[in-house]
């Protein structure tokens, strides 16, 4: 089932109905390479894309050149779902690695919120969750430390997984490099090095070839001052993000 | 009520430098965490060190003062 992850163990679920519905919506299942653009800025859009497998990011690129990641994304996430209302979008919609995308015309979309208010009203969540998420990035950037900063991103993308099941044996795939966490954390890579290091011999977590091990996940949520209710996850889930119960790693 | 907008408030923690593979990193103090080369840091450094004087001189405070009281001032 393509739509298994949306909101999958988050405050507001999908009812089995629901999740049915939003199934037969799908249009059609593309693919994108890894460093493939699926949606570019300031252009005409008709569909909105739901991540099935893989990550993606948002980003923009600035006027310095520079390219600024705003958002990384996990199965179960609606990419552009705010394109639906928007039209066209104020940033890129990049695939991280190789990506399969479930794909819903905006006409399918239109049909479900004069048919469907509930379903229409869980839609609506997840634009909340987006910008809820933004947000967070908004004080992560402003008022944490470079070593908080990559500790936060650390926890969330391990709540984030947790919730669609892709954490396992106390860790999780981040197909991130050192010069991708800088732009979401705003460090350069020599920071970034520097934090990453700290933080492993600190016993917290390691990131090797792609893999986050976590060492001690309560010492990464002290670290990155990590509250998670802005994820709206379920409670057990959330606390399972926390480290507050034994075994936040293997669902 | 406690005021607990500590960043609308001048920090009294101080940042750290650290030179790692040719360049200088800052952290801290609050979201401060920037990479500079070694003649960008040192400027910066000069710059800070003036202005804390410039700030002492404001409050009548410390060597600043005493500076700002000298020749040249």
């Amino acid at each position: 089932m393509l739509t298994r992850s949306v909101l999958l163990n988050r405050a507001a679920p999908l009812s089995d109905a629901e999740r049915g519905r939003l199934e037969t919506a799908i249009a059609d299942v593309r693919t994108f390479r890894a460093g493939e653009t699926a949606v570019r800025q300031d252009t005409p859009i008709q569909v909105s894309l739901l991540l099935v497998e893989g990550f993606m990011t948002r980003h923009v690129d600035a006027r310095d050149g520079k390219r600024h990641l705003v958002a990384v994304h996990v199965p179960g996430d609606f990419v552009d779902l705010h394109a639906f209302t928007l039209k066209q979008l104020d940033h890129d919609v990049g695939a991280l690695t190789d990506v399969s995308v479930a794909v819903f015309t905006h006409e399918s979309l239109e049909k479900i919120l004069v048919d469907d208010a509930a379903l229409a009203k869980r839609l609506w969540f997840i634009t909340m969750l987006d910008a809820a998420q933004h947000r967070q990035w908004i004080y992560r950037l402003s008022s944490l430390t470079a070593l908080q900063r990559v500790a936060h991103f650390l926890c969330e993308t391990h709540a984030r997984l947790l919730a669609v099941g892709q954490v396992r044996a106390h860790g999780f795939t981040l197909p991130m490099t050192q010069s991708d966490i800088g732009e979401v954390c705003s460090l350069t890579n020599v920071h970034v090095s520097r934090v990453l290091r700290d933080l492993r011999e600190m016993g917290l977590c390691q990131l090797r070839s792609s893999q986050v091990q976590i060492l001690d996940i309560q010492g990464l949520v002290t670290a990155g001052l990590f509250e998670p209710g802005y994820l709206y996850l379920n409670p057990h889930v959330a606390s399972q993000a926390v480290g507050h119960n034994g075994d936040f790693h293997d669902r | 009520m406690t005021d607990n907008r500590s960043s609308l408030r001048p920090r009294e923690d101080a940042g750290v430098a650290t030179a790692i593979d040719g360049v200088v990193v800052l952290d801290g103090p609050d979201g401060v965490a920037v990479t500079m080369t070694p003649d960008a840091a040192a400027q910066t450094a000069d710059s800070l060190h003036a202005a804390a004087n410039e700030a002492r001189r404001h409050a009548g405070l410390g060597p600043g003062a005493q500076e700002g009281a000298g020749p040249g001032a």
